[in-house]
């Protein structure tokens, strides 16, 4: 518990180190800032469950009404992003890292405005939005009409759907399919035609969450490309992985989560690097 | 820690930083001209995905969409079998298979708006923690769905109501407005509905006991004004919306009943009063949609 404070402790002065050298732009940085989060807190309602008790404390009838209250009136709230403050800049991509439930997709997803935040702000310029129009999609319609609900999805309007519609079925690489239903694609096709669909709309400041994961190689240097296509056009875009490798490649800056706290804020290589270092002291210890 | 110490300086300034770049904030509820603007333009996403919605239902088995038609004419001969036949609730009603029909496919349209409507926020959650547009766009598509579906019925209902020898006359024209008005009627009572569902999800378990007990007191399988005394009863359940459409549309393809201009005013003003406050009702709560 105390190598784990003192790991923390090391990582904030890393932290305080780069407020120093670099002054936070107010009017004297040319760099324009795209989005601030100020002190960004989440919370939400989980139903349906509750956390245990560590121990249960009382004789058989308290603990048969603890045990109760697990199925009836199991309301949960989580306090998944603790006050994240940062500023980003137009053409900047920023990596978010961090362990499983830090808080990485609740945070992108606040960032984006679908998520209501508890309190804190955040600040856009222009228009922000998560890449994944997967929810709006339907299985048993083709991907011709799937192109068109995601697109509108997306708000685009239905002739620039249909002027797009090309280069998206170009860009997903599925050809013929794109008149049979989704439900009859491969995996990686229908990951290819989501994320082909995604950036059919090209919004500011570009959400990613593990969308990358999926897909094969060349697949993988075509999105690369797509987002450097919009970092070219001054947009910022923001990535959540597991893979610290992707990270590393794509992003410039990288932001380090832990239980819904900032723990680091800086250039990719040494943010990474202080990461890895402390998964590793982490399970080395176990 | 540190995220917690320095922000309440912080916040200011970053604020700052935030105005002086013109940069807008989030999560903030748009004025109800600018939302009703955004959702006008969305209007081709609405449709969309309502047409979307009414086509996928069927798609999955070898008839195909040929469903839409063959699922309402079952469920008005088992109807038929049942009131018409066996348990005869004729009284009062001279064509009872043509009033049966109407009444069961009309309800199940209500019927089934209002169930979708009233889920429409919530079950698609994925949907709003995905793409940001006005959360109207869910009660005003899963509704159209639902008088998509109704089209096909629609033809069956009038082709059976034909064959019961009705007459055909230019009353029959009164059709298109009566169902548009039960179309606005349950799109605002959606907005409503969502509403309540979002902030209080238990209630949910109570709409398809709600919409039961419509079904037995809006006059589906009798006729209201032959089972039911005059008086404070009788008007309040001839005047509910739910009967109200009911009657709309069987004045406009059944001899036998006549709407007076009090049932059209009655329906007119339930339709609209509904439309604008559920609208009102559902936006004020607009950037909470999505938080479960």
């Amino acid at each position: 518990m105390t190598e784990e404070n003192a790991a923390i402790d090391d990582l904030d002065d890393a932290e305080d180190g780069i407020d120093d050298t670099g002054p936070r732009p107010v009017a004297a940085d040319e760099r324009r800032p795209s989005l601030i989060a100020d002190d960004v807190h989440v919370k939400y309602r989980v139903f349906g469950g509750k956390r245990r008790a560590h121990t249960e404390p009382g004789g058989r009838l308290r603990r048969a009404f603890n045990r109760s209250q697990r199925h009836v009136g199991a309301v949960t709230e989580v306090h998944a992003v603790k006050g994240v403050s940062f500023v980003a800049h137009h053409g900047e991509s920023i990596g978010i890292v961090g362990r499983n439930g830090a808080g990485k997709s609740t945070l992108l997803r606040a960032l984006a405005g679908l998520i209501p935040t508890a309190s804190g702000k955040v600040y856009v310029d222009g228009t922000s939005s998560l890449l994944g129009v997967n929810a709006a999609l339907m299985s048993s319609l083709t991907g011709e009409r799937n192109i068109m609900i995601g697109g509108l999805a997306l708000g685009l309007t239905p002739q620039q759907v249909r002027d797009r519609m090309d280069s998206v079925v170009e860009f997903a690489g599925i050809g013929d399919f794109v008149d049979l239903p989704m439900s009859a694609y491969s995996s990686g096709m229908s990951a290819r035609l989501r994320f082909a669909i995604s950036t059919a709309a090209v919004p500011d400041v570009l959400m990613i969450d593990e969308a990358l994961a999926t897909g094969d190689a060349e697949f993988r240097a075509r999105s690369q490309k797509k987002i450097e296509e919009i970092r070219g056009q001054a947009g910022t875009v923001f990535l959540v992985s597991h893979s610290a490798a992707t990270i590393q490649r794509m992003c410039d800056r990288t932001l380090w989560l832990d239980e819904g706290r900032l723990v680091m804020d800086g250039p990719s290589d040494e943010v990474i690097s202080a990461y890895k270092a402390a998964v590793r002291k982490r399970s080395g210890r176990r | 820690m540190t995220s917690d110490g320095p922000t309440q300086d912080g916040s200011r300034e970053l604020a700052e930083l935030a105005t002086s770049y013109g940069l807008r904030p989030l999560g903030e509820r748009d004025k109800l001209s600018t939302y009703t603007r955004e959702l006008w333009r969305r209007r081709a996403f609405v449709w969309t995905l309502a047409s979307s919605r009414a086509y996928s239902r069927n798609q999955n088995n070898y008839l195909g969409q040929l469903w839409s038609v063959l699922n309402p004419l079952l469920l008005a001969i088992v109807y038929y079998l049942v009131f018409g036949v066996l348990l005869s609730t004729t009284a009062g009603v001279d064509n009872f298979a043509g009033f049966l029909v109407i009444g069961i496919f009309i309800f199940t349209f209500i019927g089934s708006s209002l169930q979708a409507g009233a889920n429409s926020v919530l079950s698609n959650t994925g949907l709003v923690r995905a793409l940001k547009f006005p959360r109207a766009v869910l009660p005003l598509s899963v509704t159209l769905a639902e008088l998509v579906t109704l089209l096909p019925a629609l033809g069956v209902m009038v082709v059976i109501v034909l064959f019961t020898g009705e007459p055909l006359s230019w009353q029959w024209l009164t059709l298109i407005p009566a169902v548009l008005l039960t179309q606005i009627f349950t799109s605002g009572a959606s907005f409503i509905l969502a509403r309540v569902v979002v902030s209080a999800r238990d209630l949910r378990n109570l709409i398809p006991v709600a919409i039961r007990l419509l079904r037995y007191v809006s006059g589906v399988f009798y006729s209201i004004a032959t089972y039911v005394d005059e008086g404070v009863l009788g008007a309040i359940m001839y005047y509910q919306p739910v009967a109200v459409y009911l009657n709309l549309v069987r004045s406009a393809l059944l001899e036998q009943f006549d709407a007076d201009l009090t049932l059209w005013i009655a329906g007119v003003a339930w339709a609209f009063v509904l439309l604008v406050v559920g609208y009102v009702v559902f936006w004020k709560a607009e950037e909470r949609y999505g938080r479960d």
